[in-house]
This record gives C-alpha cells, sequence and structure tokens, in this order.
C-alpha cells in the first residue's frame, strides 16, 4: 500500500439516497473511492451508476445522506476545477471545430493541457478542424474524452466512455485511460462491457437497485466471473450439486440443474463420478448479466 | 486575467455559432430592417412616420437576436446536455450568460445599424449626433430584458417548444407593444394590454430619446422596464433551480 491509499478519500458517499416522484434512483448507497486507480461501476439500467455520477458532480442533488468530492461538497468551485466528465448522454454545440471546444474548455481551468497537447493525447489529428456536427458517432466521443482530461483532472467520470467506439478507437482510449491511472488521477469509470472493466478497473463495484451489491477488487470479481456454467439434467439436486468439487452455487431451473463453477474441469469430473450420464449437457461462460443479477456469487467486503 | 481570457473566448464562440447558422442570423438581422423600409419608407404617406418608426423599430431590431439567441439556443444547449457538462466544469455561469449577451449586443447593434442607415440615408431622418447616440443606447440596453425573457423560455421548453413559444412571444411583443404601428389606434383594451408589456415602455422610452412629439412620463417608463427586467431575472433564475430540482 502507498501513501496515497491512506489520503483522505476522493468520493465518499454515506447513506446516500436520490428519489425522483418517489421512486429511489440511490437507495443508501455507501461507497468511498481512494485516490488513484480506476474503479468501475456496473450495475443494469437504472441501478443507479449515472445518478450517483450526477451526485457527485453536482448537477443532481441528492434526497438525503452524505456525499462528498475531496472533502467538500460536489459541485463547489474547488471541486469542479479538479473533475473531468465524460458524460453518457451529453452532446456538444454543433457549429465549432474540436479545436475550437478544446480551446474554450482549456480556458476554463487553472492548470490545463495545451489544445495540441490534448489533440495529440487523443488522436483528434485527423479532424480536429472540422465542426462537431460533422463527426461520426466515435469521433464525437473522442473529442467529450478530449474535454473531459483537458483539465488535467485528479478525478475523472466517465460514464460508457466507449458506447459509438470502434474496437480500434475504444482501445487508444484505453491506452490513455491507462496513462492518466499511472499519473496518479482517480478514474471512475461506467460501463456496460464487461470486457472493459477488465481490461482497465482496479477495483469494481457493482450496483443494483441503487445500492452497493459487490464491491471488491478486480481480480476477485474475475474469479467469480469468469468460471463458468454448467448445464444438465442429472440425478444430482441442487444443495448435492453445489457441493461438488470447484462448484460455486446450484439451482434449478426447470428440469435443468445450473452450476456455477470456477474450476469447470473438476466440477465436471466430479459430477460424472456421481452422474455418468447427465443429458443435454452444456458449458457456457456466465455472462456479466448473470453474475449482477446473482447476489450469492459475491461476497460483500467488511465496510471500512 | 484568466477569468477574463475565459470570458472573451466564450464570447467568441457565442459569436463563431451565430455566424455559422446563417439560416437563423439572417432573418434576425433582415427581417426588422425590410419591416421598416416598408412601414416607414416605401408605403404612400409613411414620410410622416420615418422618425416615430426608427424609435419602435429599433426596440424590435434588438428583441429578434435577443429573444431567439437566448430562447432557442439555451432551450437547445441544455436538452443536449452541453449545460450539463459546463456545470460539472469549472466554468461560469455569468460567463456564459455574459458571453452570449455580448453576441446578442453585436448582432443587435448590426440590425440598428441596417435601420439608422436607412433611416438617416433614404428617409432624410436629421437626429443630432447625441440623440442618435442616445437612441442607440437605449435600443442596446432593450436587449436586456429581452434576453431575460429568453433565458426563461429557453429554461422552461424544450429545444422544439422554445421555437414555437419564442416566435409567439416575440410577435406578441411587437404587434402589441405598439412597435408596428402605435398603439394610439389601439382600442382602449389592447392600450391597457399594451402597458404591461416591456416593449412598449422601451418604444416610448426611444420616443422621448428620439424627441417625438408628445408628452412622455420617461421616468416612469424607465422604472416600469427596471421593475420588469428584476421579474424577469427572477423567472430566468426559478425555471433554471426547478429544471434542476
Amino acid at each position: 500500500m502507498n501513501a496515497k491509499t491512506h489520503a483522505n478519500p476522493v468520493v465518499r458517499a454515506k447513506n446516500l439516497s436520490k428519489h425522483y416522484a418517489g421512486k429511489p434512483a440511490l437507495d443508501g448507497l455507501d461507497l468511498t473511492l481512494r485516490a488513484t486507480g480506476v474503479t468501475a461501476i456496473l450495475g443494469a439500467n437504472g441501478a443507479g451508476k449515472t445518478t450517483f455520477i450526477r451526485c457527485a458532480l453536482g448537477l443532481t442533488a441528492s434526497s438525503s445522506g452524505e456525499l462528498s468530492v475531496f472533502g467538500q461538497r460536489p459541485g463547489c468551485d474547488t471541486s469542479r476545477r479538479r473533475t473531468g466528465v465524460m458524460l453518457q448522454e451529453a452532446d456538444l454545440p454543433d457549429l465549432l471545430t474540436a479545436r475550437e471546444h478544446l480551446t474554450l474548455f482549456a480556458s476554463y481551468y487553472p492548470n490545463a493541457m495545451s489544445v495540441d497537447d490534448a489533440i495529440a493525447t487523443c488522436e483528434l489529428g485527423a479532424f480536429a478542424d472540422k465542426r462537431y456536427k460533422a463527426l461520426s458517432g466515435g469521433q464525437k466521443r473522442r473529442v467529450q474524452f478530449a474535454l473531459a482530461v483537458i483539465g488535467r483532472p485528479d478525478l475523472l467520470f466517465l460514464d460508457e466512455p466507449t458506447t459509438g467506439l470502434d474496437g480500434e478507437a475504444r482501445r487508444a482510449l484505453w491506452d490513455t485511460v491507462r496513462k492518466l491511472a499511472g499519473s496518479g488521477t482517480s478514474i471512475v469509470l461506467t460501463t456496460h462491457y464487461l470486457e472493459e472493466a477488465d481490461a482497465l478497473a482496479d477495483r469494481i463495484v457493482i450496483l443494483k437497485d441503487g445500492r452497493v451489491l459487490a464491491d471488491a477488487p478486480t481480480a476477485d470479481i474475475r474469479r467469480a466471473v469468469g468460471g463458468a456454467l454448467i448445464r444438465c439434467v442429472t440425478t444430482l439436486d441442487a444443495s448435492a450439486a453445489s457441493k461438488l468439487a470447484g462448484a460455486r452455487s446450484a439451482q434449478r431451473s426447470g428440469r435443468f440443474t445450473e452450476i456455477l463453477t470456477a474450476d469447470t474441469a473438476a466440477t465436471l469430473r466430479a459430477l460424472l463420478d456421481v452422474d455418468p450420464a447427465p443429458q443435454d449437457l452444456t458449458v457456457t461462460k456466465p455472462s456479466l448479466e448473470d453474475a449482477v443479477s446473482d447476489l450469492s456469487l459475491f461476497e460483500q467486503e467488511p465496510k471500512q | 486575467m484568466s477569468r477574463l481570457n475565459a470570458f472573451v473566448t466564450e464570447a467568441g464562440a457565442e459569436i463563431f455559432k451565430a455566424l455559422r447558422a446563417p439560416e437563423f442570423l439572417l432573418p434576425t438581422l433582415l427581417m426588422p430592417v425590410a419591416f421598416f423600409s416598408l412601414f416607414g419608407i416605401v408605403l404612400p404617406g409613411s414620410s410622416q412616420n420615418t422618425a416615430y418608426l426608427l424609435a419602435t423599430f429599433g426596440v424590435f431590431a434588438v428583441m429578434g437576436p435577443a429573444v431567439f439567441g437566448f430562447g432557442v439556443a439555451v432551450a437547445n444547449e441544455r436538452e443536449r446536455g452541453w449545460l450539463d457538462i459546463k456545470r460539472a466544469s469549472p466554468a461560469s455561469g455569468a460567463s456564459y450568460i455574459g458571453a452570449k449577451l455580448v453576441a446578442t449586443l453585436c448582432f443587435a447593434a448590426l440590425a440598428l445599424a441596417l435601420i439608422y442607415a436607412i433611416a438617416g440615408f433614404v428617409g432624410g431622418v436629421g437626429l443630432p449626433r447625441s440623440v442618435w447616440f442616445g437612441l442607440l443606447a437605449t435600443h442596446l440596453a432593450g436587449a436586456i430584458p429581452f434576453a431575460l425573457i429568453g433565458l426563461t423560455l429557453g429554461f422552461a421548453f424544450n429545444a422544439n417548444g422554445a421555437i414555437a413559444i419564442s416566435n409567439i412571444v416575440f410577435l406578441a411583443l411587437a404587434a402589441l407593444g405598439g412597435l408596428w404601428i402605435p398603439v394610439m389606434v389601439f382600442p382602449a383594451a389592447l392600450q391597457r394590454f399594451a402597458s404591461a408589456l416591456p416593449s412598449f415602455h422601451l418604444a416610448e422610452i426611444a420616443l422621448a430619446v428620439s424627441g417625438a412629439p408628445g408628452e412622455r412620463a420617461v421616468m416612469m417608463h424607465v422604472a416600469v422596464v427596471a421593475g420588469m427586467t428584476v421579474l424577469f431575472a427572477i423567472t430566468a433564475l426559478w425555471t433554471w433551480r426547478r429544471q434542476n430540482a
């Protein structure tokens, strides 16, 4: 653990709630993010990811609970100066060029990158002087990313940053994110792509119904999700199946038994020892949705 | 220094955006001078009215850039999430509104220059230089209450709604405020209604400044416009707060 880990939390939410017309979007969320590294926030649509980011940016007032950014009120001058953001549903004015947008944004920050540096870092050179309106969806996202980083933020929120990007542009953005993380920026990422969280995040937070369902280092989550789902018609019942070697959990689904395993080969061997002729046997990778919707997959880390 | 730099950059961006949308800019610049030429120069018998209409059409000319430049543009930028990005950044809200006001004043000045030129060179309106400058100052100051009306509409309605409502408000302020036809010829009920409109009071101030015949309680009109300006600032703030509740 380095010294920065012990520094004050960058974002701290305690029992944070936000209701829209009586419906909770955040429902007692507890989350502390400390300096440096990439934290991925995962969750189904409506889990509260975007609401949490909007509250942390000071764009939306929370209904109750505590929330601080750099130890201060979200949206105050100091926290805005130290924060960069790429929002999921936000578009820039059509009639300015990428370079003009960057020039304007650079003027807001006390210690901004030069516009040329930002264009180089985010690889906008090919279209920096085209009007925003004329850019492709992926190019627009890259301009938005450049606006998020031009102020050299200490904290960077990326809400679904690679939606609309092709594979190459996505990997280029990942490289930039890794570089920023390496130079000490705290990055909070929401994404639908497990692959993206896997590639970038040191830590994964899973939200469900406005609460933290799981919060663990990526390696732990990867182990859980990285296993396989064995599905077959077998003589074993679910509780016996869950005790097979390597099995994490098992459940009955219609006539099938579904076994989630961390060690596919060991579990299959054990299964075949007990039931030599399971029918309709399939082995698949559990999807992120499976993982997120299955509370039993993750153990909640003890609260600090 | 860096704040000034941010403001100048912001104002430049606003002017660029407007210049690159000639389909919106040209009508707001050309419509007032076209109407003024028709009512104040071309129509038979209009030559006695040229000086009068110069004062009222000047108010009309600043109203377009102010109501549309704020109403439609702010609604659009808010709806597409651009204002969220700006609010999350260290950009100052006052600088954003101030920059839009600078752009509005530039285009209002252009529209006024066209009308003044037609009035002076074609319509034969001869005013002392100090009166021309007084009129210009009055007309440009009128942009502020109209900009605040536009801002309220931009915060209250989505982009499409703002276009429709801004048009209705713009035309009502012009026609019912007596900018095209003097309120004296209105029926009594419409005359009373006109006195609830900032366009009417601004036109009365401009008429007084230009030395048009007739008695006018200038200070009363100034007080009413000032009061309305404060009111529109409050409605703009209120719609903004409600939007972000």
